[in-house]
């Protein structure tokens, strides 16, 4: 559990550079993410296929990094929950015609409804029969979406589903997304420091622990599962309106993997980090292709290459430097009988997603 | 102890943005403007074509399929299949690889059009990124945009100017099969078998139309998953009075059917949609091969017999290509002869994309040609008028099964039904 109150001093961690200036990392980050309309030569292409697509794959991701890091559970439902949104928009604005708004509040509804059955369903298994489980829900929708015509209109999908003023133009549908991306990362970061986030934490690492000490435990999960939900609605919505339309290849196996694979590129056990995986996987999808045909194959490379190097993520890498600059610090001093500590290592990808942190 | 897992995360997202930021700069920057496509526009000397076509999954062989197809076309001209010159312009054609899903489409057509300023979109393969290929032509009238191989009824019905498709849907895929199956069958009663999406909706509804407008009748619809394999229920459930049964499956699923048929006894005749009768169902095991002679089909593909004087020559063009098949698949005849339908548009607009492309537009639009499989002209929706065939499966002196063509349908025009699930006629 993350807490310093009470901790002797001397178990406190002395400030680093980052602690003590990351904030202005933060703004440096956001001050570049604003100015990014101003920054490309191509906005109409930058701004959709890089930035909205980035920010609505790393929101949905986030949901999911959510969930592992502070609950312990890997959710393969997550972009499924997102769909289910996205088709909400589409279902209530194209077939029943209600105005945009109505059927934002609407769809956002439905898909934390839906968290909240798969939560239902699957809370009260682990590790990787919750991630089965979840990957199964996932793949009845689509089975479902995919034929369900009357809802869905089948593999046509629903369209077009356009954005309406002021967001018809890029540069301001996409500062909205980016508002909503900070919004929904400082949520999670909020809900993780509270009390509800501390206990979801406890129930991760021993949930026997704290049944034993008269927490719910399947409760809890069930509301982290429903925020995590909500989360990845947003991130639905985003997308239905980026892409003007819905249909059953946005709730696809192969973009569920997306989501997964955006999460452990950036680091599985990072909030903001998901933003960083989005990027190189919009990047990849956009531009492999002017380097080999086989483009697909690049991004697996891409992929295996960063579980073999920074197996925490790329949010993970600034610990490593740190680690082996740490490491050749305490060889160079050779006078110093005791070497410094290593700090702990982030957490693996491979071992969140096996353990799931809840053994 | 206080845990700030942060630490790493912003230099992190300093390394990404510093990644982004590069890519950014390092991309390309070709025809200036503030975004938008059009990047050669009526001014420029090289006119811009780009090509999307299927590089990964289940079709990825329609890249190849469609290199081939244009080097055919482009040859001819004196260029290659990276481009030639029409006119006194450059014609410059840039590749995009798709995986045949409409996000893929999304993104590559956006990253032609925006990134790379093409004047002419050609493309895509499939009825799922064609639906959102036209939803995007929509958004962006500058551009110009000349179908692949895409078959959904739809696409040339949504009212955008900007869009052209110089070959059948899968509706007209059918056309002169209901009256064919009527009239010199004599296929009174059908009983139909099809897959659950819009492909087989818009065939079975094209061939169902025009045999319920002959005379007649549906004795049972089936609509199955894709993936079914089980076909036993729905042939024990098939009506005695039946005559024939329309088989809208493709690939593996049809020849499930076709060897659960056998097995269990089934003798009725078939009457194959546009993708039952491919080379899975004709080179199976006997069983199979027996079901399937005396099936009757329709598609945009002549069968062995035909004797347009076009067809042979682009034939031994398309032999020449690199890795092409032993014989042009449906989607080599597909982006053939829509590419040579806009090479021959460039040609009479003397290549004057000025005025938002009205030259080449009206062009597009006036299009007559005789093409390898017959007359090519169009509608008001700017889509063609086609020749269709009819094939029957039929058993060759050596053994093997082969398409024989029986029949050629002129002049299919487009319907106005974007047909969904039916049951009985449409």
């Amino acid at each position: 559990m993350s807490r310093s109150k009470g901790m002797p001093a001397s178990l406190v961690e002395p400030p680093t550079f980052w602690s003590k200036w990351g904030w202005i990392g933060w703004v440096v980050v956001l001050a570049l993410a604003f100015a990014f309309p101003y920054l490309v030569d191509r906005p109409r292409f930058w701004l959709p296929n890089i930035g909205v697509k980035s920010l609505w794959l790393g929101i949905i991701a986030m949901s999911l990094v959510f969930l592992n890091r502070y609950v312990g559970l890997l959710s393969l439902a997550q972009m499924t929950i997102a769909g289910i949104a996205a088709y909400g928009v589409g279902y209530f604005t194209v077939t029943l015609g209600l105005p945009g708004p109505v059927a934002i509040a609407l769809a956002l509804l439905a898909g934390t409804v839906a968290g909240f059955l798969v939560a239902l369903i699957a809370a009260r298994t682990k590790a990787i029969y919750f991630l089965m489980i979840t990957l199964a829900l996932g793949q009845v929708f689509y089975s479902w979406a995919s034929q369900a015509i009357e809802v869905t209109n089948a593999r046509r999908g629903l369209a077009p589903i356009p954005r309406t003023e002021p967001f018809t133009d890029i540069s301001m549908f996409y500062w909205a997304v980016l508002a909503c991306a900070v919004i929904c990362f400082l949520l999670c970061r909020y809900v993780a420091k509270s009390s509800f986030g501390l206990a979801l934490e406890g129930i991760r690492d021993s949930p026997e622990r704290m049944a034993a000490l008269g927490y719910r435990v399947n409760r809890y999960r069930i509301a982290a599962i429903t925020f995590a939900a909500f989360i990845a609605s947003v991130g639905g919505i985003i997308l239905v309106f980026d892409r003007a339309q819905v249909d059953p290849d946005v709730v696809s196996l192969s973009s569920t993997l997306d989501i997964l694979v955006v999460a452990v590129i950036g680091g599985i056990g990072s909030l903001g980090g998901v933003f960083v995986g989005a990027i190189i996987l919009t990047l990849l999808d956009n531009f492999a292709q002017d380097f080999t045909d086989r483009y697909m194959t690049l991004t697996g490379i891409v992929f295996i290459l960063v579980l073999l190097f920074a197996p925490a993520g790329i949010a993970g890498i600034g610990k490593q430097v740190k680690r082996a600059v740490d490491r050749a610090r305490s060889k160079r001093s050779e006078a110093d009988e005791s070497p410094q500590q290593e700090p702990p290592a982030e957490q693996p990808t491979g071992e969140a997603i096996t353990k799931g942190k809840q053994q | 102890m206080k845990l700030n897992k942060t630490k790493g995360l912003v230099p992190a997202i300093a390394i990404g943005a510093t990644v982004l930021l590069a890519a950014t700069a390092c991309s390309p920057t070709s025809g200036g403007g503030d975004g938008g496509g059009g990047g050669g526009g009526g001014e420029s000397d090289t006119i811009k074509i780009g090509v999307m076509a299927t590089s990964e999954g289940n079709l990825a062989f329609g890249m190849g399929e469609a290199k081939a197809a244009i080097g055919v076309a482009m040859e001819a001209i004196g260029g290659t299949v990276d481009g030639g010159e029409i006119n006194g312009k450059t014609i410059e054609i840039i590749y995009a690889g798709t995986d045949g899903t409409s996000g893929s489409a999304q993104t590559q057509v956006k990253k032609l059009v925006e990134n790379e300023g093409v004047d002419i979109v050609f493309g895509p393969v499939s009825g799922d990124e064609g639906e959102a290929v036209v939803q995007y032509a929509l958004t962006v009238p500058e551009v110009t945009f000349v179908n692949g191989s895409a078959s959904p009824v739809g696409m040339t019905l949504e009212g955008a100017e900007n869009f052209f498709r110089f070959h059948g849907d899968s509706a007209m895929w059918m056309g002169g099969l209901g009256a064919y199956a009527f009239d010199e069958k004599g296929y009174q009663n059908v009983y139909s078998i099809a897959e659950d999406y819009s492909f087989p909706y818009d065939n079975a509804g094209g061939f169902f139309s025009e045999f319920c407008e002959a005379g007649g009748n549906v004795t049972g619809n089936s609509w199955v998953p894709v993936g079914t394999t089980d076909y036993a229920t729905i042939i024990a459930s098939i009506p005695a009075e039946t005559d024939a049964i329309y088989v809208g499956l493709g690939g593996a699923d049809a020849a499930s059917f076709l060897s659960q048929a056998v097995t269990s006894g089934l003798n009725k005749p078939l009457i194959g949609g546009s993708i039952a009768v491919d080379t899975t169902a004709l080179s199976g095991d006997a069983n199979i091969a027996s079901a399937a002679v005396g099936t009757i089909t329709g598609g945009p593909v002549p069968g062995a017999g035909y004797d347009n004087p076009e067809w042979q020559p682009f034939v031994d063009a398309y032999l020449t290509q690199p890795d092409a098949f032993p014989a042009p698949s449906i989607f080599s005849i597909l982006y053939y002869v829509s590419f040579e339908s806009l090479l021959l548009g460039l040609e009479d607009s003397q290549a004057d994309l000025s005025d938002n492309h009205a030259a080449l537009r009206e062009a597009l639009a006036s299009t007559s040609w005789d093409s390898p499989t017959g007359k090519i002209t169009m509608d008001d929706n700017r889509q063609a008028i086609v020749d269709n065939f009819l094939i029957e499966v039929v058993e060759g002196a050596d053994g093997a099964l082969t398409q024989q063509n029986i029949s050629q349908a002129t002049g299919v025009k487009q319907g106005t039904i974007v047909y969904d699930r039916f049951e009985g006629c449409p």
